[in-house]
């Protein structure tokens, strides 16, 4: 792990981003789904540069959509977002993919491509952004070794556990070396040891200057790191809890 | 390639067919641009052929002497700007041509035969025919004026005609495979949204997406397409040796036989390049909404 840094920062020097202080900026942004129910509404928070938060709130309280927002998968019905500076709901189209090459995210159900190799899955966002395939490898040995996967780097997704599909969605989401990471429920598939492990690795991305939003419900976790939280509340508001140091 | 490799588009459906339709549609369409080749060619060799634009036919029966006619005919024709030369056909060719009609048992002496002017036009000056056909009528009411031109321009209009329909046919084969392609990317592109989802998640600009889907029917087309052509020019070859015992012995040596030769050497390719550009075009068009 003490090598982990290094490989962060050697992948940082690739990252030609401007750096922006705020990172995300929503204005009272609510969401309905089609015939469905208003999942939440006025939510207004900002996320700066090299922040940590947890996404707390109720299993179907809206967590993974307002990620989902926030990784431009979702156009919230009400609200502004602004994303490095860009009101996403006015830019052009052709700024997504850019902003998305900022965004690294690990999805709830993982959505590795089954019919690639481990390897292949971890550095496809090197290789969409035009990065050669074997240096693409050579960052996702690294991380595999990172994420404690690196015996793994041949096999097919299919093949794995949960939690190891999980860890190779974590190594393809920070292997850009985003400046936000967006996780949803990155630790539900493991045991508390596993997922304490996770989130060390988490702080350390952190140190690297990447802000970081974690959805989860996982009580026990958010007891032992003194990170502040979003909640969604009754599904309409999110508030700002600053937690007490454990 | 590797990196060309993240959608599982060899193992499509579409890719199943597709091939085949293409490689139907490039054997159609490169024997039909043969066959116009063909037509043009024939055209060009038969209007070299064709010297004698004009004749003259002097008739048999009548008061003055047909040689006096004939002379008068011929001093007139000389005097005519536009014409190159005007020769009387031989009476030997002309007792071998009616030998030929009437059988060897008819004895041409027994009666005389009319006399035919070949009247070779130098093509730069225009030739009233009607004044022509004046002046001759005034030597003797009878005689002819047969103008080849007018039947040869006729020829040449259906000739033209019949170019522009196989090229329209070429055209409208080219269509059809590309319109297949089309369709069969859009299946495909319903098939693997969930791929290109997550490619496009992880910063994947459109075009990224676009260049694998191109890069796939490029390779594909050009396969597909190399085969139907080969066919294509097999039967070609077939043809052309049955022609040649028949008696058409200037295909194989002709220039036609080199340009057909280049149309089955680059149909591939063109096809090839015009299914890649339909379906980035396709491609681009679904990932824009
Ligand atoms: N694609 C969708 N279409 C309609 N309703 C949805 C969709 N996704 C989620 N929902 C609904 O929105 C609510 C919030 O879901 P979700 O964001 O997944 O919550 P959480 O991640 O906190 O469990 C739930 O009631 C869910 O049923
Ligand atoms: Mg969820």
């Amino acid at each position: 792990m003490s090598s982990s840094y290094a490989i962060l920062c050697k992948i940082f020097k690739k990252d030609k981003f401007v750096v922006s202080e705020l990172i995300a900026q929503l204005i009272g942004v609510g969401h309905q789904y089609k015939d469905g129910p208003e999942i939440f509404k006025g939510v207004t928070f900002n996320i700066e540069k090299g922040s940590f938060h947890f996404l707390t709130g109720p299993s179907g309280s809206g967590k993974s959509s307002l990620l989902k927002i926030l990784y431009l998968g979702l156009k919230p019905v009400w609200g502004t977002l602004n994303l490095f500076g860009e009101d996403t709901l006015k830019m052009k189209p052709t700024l997504l993919p850019l902003i998305r090459q900022k965004i690294g995210v690990v999805f709830q159900e993982f959505k590795l491509l089954d019919h690639l190799k481990v390897v292949d899955n971890v550095s496809l966002p090197l290789r969409v952004r035009g990065l050669e395939t074997r240096r693409g490898y050579k960052h996702a040995q690294e991380l595999l070794d990172w994420v404690g996967l690196g015996d793994c780097f041949e096999k097919y997704p299919p093949s794995l556990s949960g939690g190891q599909k999980q860890r190779v969605a974590i190594a393809r989401a920070i292997i850009t070396r985003p400046q936000l990471l967006l996780a949803d429920e990155p630790t539900g598939n493991m045991d508390d040891e596993m997922a304490m492990k996770l989130l060390h690795l988490f702080e350390e991305l952190n140190k690297t200057g990447t802000a970081i939003l974690i959805a989860t419900h996982n009580q026990r976790l958010l007891e032992k790191l003194p990170y502040p939280q979003f909640t969604i509340k009754e599904g309409t508001i999110v508030k700002l809890i600053t937690k007490k140091v454990r | 390639m590797r990196s060309r490799r993240d959608l599982p588009l060899k193992k499509d459906i579409a890719a199943r067919f597709v091939p085949k339709i293409v490689a139907l549609m490039v054997y159609l369409g490169t024997l039909c641009l043969v066959f116009t080749l063909f037509l043009v060619h024939s055209t060009h060799v038969w209007e070299k052929q064709f010297t004698m634009d004009l004749s003259i036919e002097i008739p048999i029966f009548s008061e003055t002497p047909p040689n006096t006619i004939q002379s008068r005919v011929l001093e007139l024709l000389n005097r005519t700007p536009g014409v190159r030369y005007a020769t009387a056909v031989p009476q030997k060719e002309m007792a071998t041509l009616f030998r030929s009609l009437l059988g060897e048992e008819v004895s041409t002496g027994l009666f005389p035969l009319p006399v035919i002017i070949d009247v070779s036009l130098d093509g730069k000056e225009r030739i009233d025919t009607h004044v022509l056909e004046t002046h001759l009528k005034n030597i003797s009411p009878q005689i002819q004026l047969v103008d080849h031109r007018a039947w040869q321009s006729q020829v040449s209009n259906l000739i033209h005609t019949s170019v522009w329909l196989a090229l329209i046919v070429a055209f409208l084969i080219l269509f059809a495979a590309l319109a297949t392609t089309i369709f069969a990317t859009r299946t495909s592109l319903l098939i693997h949204r969930q791929v290109i989802e997550v490619l496009s998640l992880v910063g994947a600009p459109n075009s990224y997406i676009a260049t694998q889907f191109q890069m796939n029917a490029f390779k594909q087309g050009l396969l597909a397409s190399s085969f139907g052509s080969f066919f294509a020019f097999l039967t070609f070859w077939g043809l052309s040796s049955l022609l040649e015992k028949v008696g058409f012995s200037f295909i194989v040596n002709s220039s036609f036989f080199f340009y057909a030769i280049c149309i089955f050497v680059f149909a591939p390719f063109f096809t090839a390049c015009a299914m890649m550009l339909s379906v980035r075009w396709a491609v681009m068009k679904a990932l824009r909404i």
